[in-house]
């Protein structure tokens, strides 16, 4: 098939027109987002302080932990006994398996959309 | 209705007359739906694609810097809604080495033989990698304006030839008998 063939018939294509409602279902759409209200805006100015404390006192505990001689060898062994009572090998397991479950979920639907 | 009634109707909207913005929808209603409809080839998706276009203009009016055709901007806004639309549910379409090739019309009537090579045609164009798609329905929209292709696409004019000539390389090579 020559150029000159495939630029007539692709050139030759009919606009179509669209259907009666659209105009007006295209303004009530335009309506509703006019009259809808902006949406609240996070509150990004009270919030912050309280974000810098959060994330100050998540860094600085350790820290201060480990200054302190909180945390070494001894501490890890007085926490076995609580850490097994409360079954946290099973937790950490259901919570790596939840994670690795979302994370192959997550895939398969990126690989469709 | 010249660019510039355009700009009057743009200016009316973004003061708070919305009503205003019908007149937009009516001049530019036809083209947008006919775009959307050379991706989807499907009438329905065509006229949503189309109304999610001129509400996302609608929404972002005031972005228009009017150092273009009022146009220009609405339809560089609508592919890129159409691109990320068609690439999350894309078109019911067929690989292109699976596209048929037009029949052996010797024993059709020549009419028949004609639509059969037309449909033969789009399904292939339809079935070209995104971007060479993209630039031949584009290109054939605006009655092959490269120029205007360009600006649509927003890619330089060499690119737009580039993946033209690219494109119909392709299709020769599916379509030649």
């Amino acid at each position: 098939m020559r150029d000159e063939e495939i630029d007539r018939i692709l050139g030759a294509e009919e606009d179509i027109l669209p259907s009666s409602g659209f105009h007006a279902s295209v303004m009530e759409a335009v309506h509703r987002e006019a009259t809808t209200p902006p949406p609240i805006p996070f509150p990004w100015k009270r919030a912050w302080p309280a974000c810098a404390a959060a994330a100050l006192a998540l860094v600085g505990s350790p820290v201060l932990l480990v200054q302190s001689g909180g945390i070494g060898p001894s501490f890890f062994e007085s926490m076995r006994p609580v850490a097994t009572s409360v079954g946290a090998p099973w937790i950490a397991l259901a919570a790596a398996v939840t994670v690795g479950s979302l994370l192959l979920s997550r895939r398969f639907a990126g690989e469709r959309y | 209705m010249s660019d510039d009634e355009d700009r009057e109707i743009v200016r009316m909207v973004l003061a708070g007359d919305d009503a205003a913005f019908g007149r937009i929808v009516s001049r530019w209603q036809g083209p947008l739906v006919s775009l959307a409809y050379r991706f989807t080839r499907d009438a329905g998706r065509a006229e949503d694609l189309a109304q999610e276009s001129f509400l996302r203009a609608y929404r972002t009016l005031g972005s228009w810097r009017q150092d273009a055709a009022f146009s220009t901007w609405l339809f560089a806004l609508a592919m890129n809604l159409f691109r990320s639309e068609l690439r999350r549910i894309p078109p019911r379409t067929v690989s292109i080495e699976d596209v048929g090739e037009p029949r052996d019309g010797r024993s059709e009537t020549p009419a028949v033989e004609e639509a059969d090579r037309d449909r033969a045609v789009r399904a292939a164009v339809a079935a070209l990698p995104a971007k060479y798609r993209e630039a031949m329905i584009v290109f054939y929209f605006h009655r092959s304006d490269v120029a205007g292709t360009a600006k649509t696409l927003r890619i330089p004019e060499g690119t737009v030839k580039a993946r033209l000539h690219r494109g119909r390389e392709l299709l020769r090579r599916k379509l030649t008998r």
